[in-house]
């Protein structure tokens, strides 16, 4: 009895000496990630959702992509040149490059990748942005041409964008599954995924940066309850988390080993408003909307502050222009807009979409100051289903309030507006300048168009314009050079290290 | 009556009631607003591509026609594909089940080792200082909410003490303290019932004889009364067990556990219509199997049931 006893006292030991050694030596790199949701697929071409985007960037590579300012620099194609029509588009692609599976990169995978993304039977959300291709050819392995049917401006903002990740053709032609076993050229490889439970990703020792990524392992632990993942920043389960709110602020702040970082994002805050509504057709009562909200307050209150903005586009783009001049806090003046457009107490219907907590928090501190300037507004609370079925694609309400996540070029923000749209806003002017902005090249040229169009978006509020906010990370004091993207949002883990 | 013609009536019985929850499951998600194809292109796509979507997920075509494609691969035992995700519903529903079982189990087990031993002893030691624990504790129980229990006690054990993981999957240890807020609840409902049936079988003539017999007070307690108290308390645990089932969507959500109930509430939100139809014929054909099981269980262990 006693033998058997020492016996197994000894192996225990001696295994967890092994254990100490092997652990000491060189330890494995691993970042514990916390992900507010699970992706819908990990095929980049099949779906449109921001969280899945944000997650794939570690997996696949773009032709090219933004860098930390938002500018479009080199990454599959090493350089690339526009014709002077602005419709042909030559990319020079890198020699060193191999996806997960071993196959080198050429230029017959790119146009596979695009005939693809065009494919009916891929049925691709994005496909619309990729519209202009007339033509791919490869006149070389490592050359790719592409030519529009006409100038399209935001077409390499489209290639910087998840939606363009490139794939290996002949896993395409085979007809693969990358829905759950995704082949890319990017960072990491995927080593597990259960859904709504976790992603693991491996560092990829092949990928063409060379020293690259510097982690061994990312997790990506699927964490719905913000509470958790705050917790798990505090007790150190947790590396990163990227929603944090501004009430955890306080504990993250007190604890030594975490840093709270923040930002100004890429959203343009709004109510919309429905312009074909009986008094909301009447401008005085979209001014006095405009007028009646005391937008810092809201900003500060409800989405943890910001900057306010006076037309439709984030503060800190470089085609952002300032009106926020035109409509000052004076719900003295609300009322007297609205009294003068004899709404009187015509009931005006507030949509908010329930699964976003900050966007309902602002809904109602609209409807108190709405009703204080003397409008009545009852608020109806509906499923993000609900609300792109009926607010977004039947138009079938009066006031909603909702968050236009940031565009890497203007023409995705603003193409469309004028003709419609689903606050039935009709302008032909501005819709001739977008237009004309879209397939113009040029900064100052573009610039120049777009101040305009935002000028009469500005001045014939289809919106109330409310602000960008700040957007707060949180990470552990050992994780250096964690990086969203801006304007995109997506995770960045190459340059990321753990101590 | 005879055997066959019971056992034939009962299938019949569960057939119709399968033909039934699936017709309405199909068409009551269909009333609801909301399309999965707008869910799947966002809200920057075109009308043209947002038909492509429809044309792949299958949802262009006429309501009869999907009814009678979906109602003919039913009887194929086929659930179909996950409309969000492209992988067989089947599939989906196999890889959470084990969770979601374990944890109903566990909860189950939770509660009834905090109920029985509780209820045996208010029942025993009436109006004593343990009966009126009892008494506050199933009060408490029924009214705290799991899901604020179920993050009380991630903040105690794994933040204060850290003995249990914040999130995750996968052993044990991580269905210990979502079993126990979901056993909690449960507890206070079988703790109830067990005194009851106790109080009851004690006040039998039985134990009277039992008691004359010189037996010690022990036995006939613990063996004569207990042994027939607990019928009802297993029966009602039985029930309890597929309360369990629902409360375990909202405790899957605090512990970020990967199990069935997360699977539909996110199928319902992105209006996955195959993978909320197959989830509700899945879960009602379990159900209605068992009781079918049943049902020819009982008449084979007591005919008398079979006559009606």
């Amino acid at each position: 009895m006693k033998r058997t006893l020492f016996i197994i006292l000894a192996f225990t030991l001696i295994f967890s000496l092994g254990s100490l050694f092997a652990g000491g030596k060189q330890e494995a790199k691993v970042l514990n990630f916390a992900l507010s949701g699970d992706p819908d697929t990990l095929d980049p071409h099949k779906t449109s959702g921001t969280l899945t985007f944000q997650t794939l960037k570690s997996l696949y590579d773009t032709l090219v992509e933004p860098d930390m300012e938002g500018k479009l620099i080199p990454s599959l194609a090493e350089s690339w040149d526009i014709s002077a029509d602005g419709k042909t588009y030559t990319f020079q692609l890198r020699d060193d490059v191999v996806f997960h599976n071993g196959d080198k990169l050429t230029s017959a995978d790119v146009k596979a990748t695009f005939e693809r993304i065009l494919s009916p039977d891929t049925a691709s959300p994005k496909a619309k942005e990729f519209g202009q291709v007339e033509s791919i050819a490869t006149p070389d392995a490592n050359t790719v041409v592409f030519t529009l049917a006409k100038p399209f401006s935001s077409f390499l903002a489209s290639m910087a964008s998840g939606w363009g990740a490139i794939l290996p053709k002949s896993l395409i032609d085979a007809g693969h599954d990358f829905d759950t076993a995704p082949v890319g050229t990017g960072p990491f490889t995927l080593t597990e995924w259960v859904r709504d439970g976790r992603i693991v990703l491996a560092r990829n020792p092949d990928y063409w940066m060379k020293g690259l990524p510097k982690l061994d392992t990312v997790i990506m632990n699927v964490i719905p309850e913000r509470a958790v993942q705050v917790q798990g920043l505090l007790t150190g389960q947790v590396d990163v988390s990227y929603i944090i709110d501004k009430e955890d602020i306080p504990i993250l702040e007190e604890n030594p080993d975490v840093v709270v970082q923040n930002d100004l994002s890429a959203l343009i805050l709004v109510m919309s408003l429905n312009c074909s509504r009986d008094y909301l057709k009447d401008l005085r009562v979209r001014q006095g909307i405009n007028h009646a909200i005391d937008k810092q307050t809201v900003l500060d209150v409800a989405y943890g502050g910001g900057e306010v903005i006076g037309t439709f586009m984030d503060s800190g783009n470089a085609y952002y222009k300032d009106f926020t001049s035109l409509y000052p806090y004076d719900p003295e003046k609300a009322r007297k807009l609205f009294r003068e457009a004899g709404v009187g107490d015509h009931e005006f219907k507030l949509f908010l979409p329930q699964n976003y907590e900050l966007h309902v928090k602002a809904g109602e501190m609209y409807q108190d100051m709405l009703t204080k300037a003397g409008l009545n507004v009852q608020i109806q609370l509906v499923d993000w289903s609900t609300w792109l079925s009926d607010v977004y694609t039947a138009h079938n309400y009066d006031m909603t309030v909702i968050g236009h996540t940031g565009k890497l070029d203007p023409n995705g923000t603003l193409g469309g507006y004028g003709t419609g749209g689903y606050v039935e806003w009709y302008n032909e002017e501005a819709a001739a300048l977008f237009d004309k902005a879209a397939v113009t090249s040029g900064y100052e040229e573009r610039k120049a168009l777009y101040d305009q169009g935002l000028e009469i978006m500005a001045r014939e509020v289809p919106f109330m314009y409310l602000g960008s906010s700040y957007r707060y990370i949180a990470y552990r004091s050992r994780v250096s050079d964690f990086r969203m993207t801006p304007k995109v949002d997506t995770f960045d883990f190459r340059w990321t290290e753990v101590k | 009556m005879n055997f066959a013609l019971f056992f034939l009536k009962r299938l019949l019985r569960l057939l119709a009631t399968l033909f039934l929850i699936s017709t309405i499951v199909f068409f009551v998600i269909r009333v609801i607003p909301g399309d999965p194809a707008l869910v799947i292109a966002g809200i920057d796509a075109s009308p043209g591509e947002i038909e492509a979507i429809r044309a792949t997920l299958g949802t262009d075509k006429p309501l009869a026609a999907q009814y009678f494609s979906w109602m003919g691969s039913l009887l194929r035992f086929d659930l179909g594909e996950s409309l969000m995700t492209r992988q067989p519903v089947m599939k989906l529903i196999l890889q959470r089940l084990p969770l979601t079982l374990s944890l109903a189990f566990l909860g189950i087990i939770i509660g009834m080792l905090i109920a029985v031993p509780l209820g045996v002893l208010s029942a025993v030691k009436r109006w004593s200082f343990w009966d009126y624990f009892g008494m506050a504790f199933s009060q408490a129980g029924i009214a705290i909410p799991s899901f604020w229990l179920g993050i009380i006690l991630l903040l105690i054990f794994a933040v204060r003490i850290p003995i249990f993981p914040l999130f995750g999957s996968g052993t044990l240890a991580h269905l210990i303290l979502p079993a126990l807020s979901l056993g909690f609840a449960r507890a206070a409902v079988i703790l109830r019932i067990t005194r009851a049936a106790m109080v009851e079988e004690l006040g039998k003539e039985y134990i009277i004889t039992a008691r004359a017999k010189g037996l010690t007070e022990k036995l006939v307690k613990y063996k004569h009364a207990l042994k027939n108290a607990m019928i009802p308390v297993i029966t009602i645990s039985g029930i309890q067990f597929g309360y369990m089932l629902g409360g375990a969507i909202i405790i899957e959500q605090v512990f970020s556990l990967p199990g069935l109930g997360r699977l539909f509430l996110t199928g319902i939100y992105q209006r996955d219509f195959t993978l909320i139809q197959g989830g509700v014929v899945f879960v009602a054909a379990v159900f209605s199997f068992i009781n079918f099981l049943v049902d020819i269980l009982y008449s084979l262990l007591n005919p008398r049931i079979t006559l009606e």
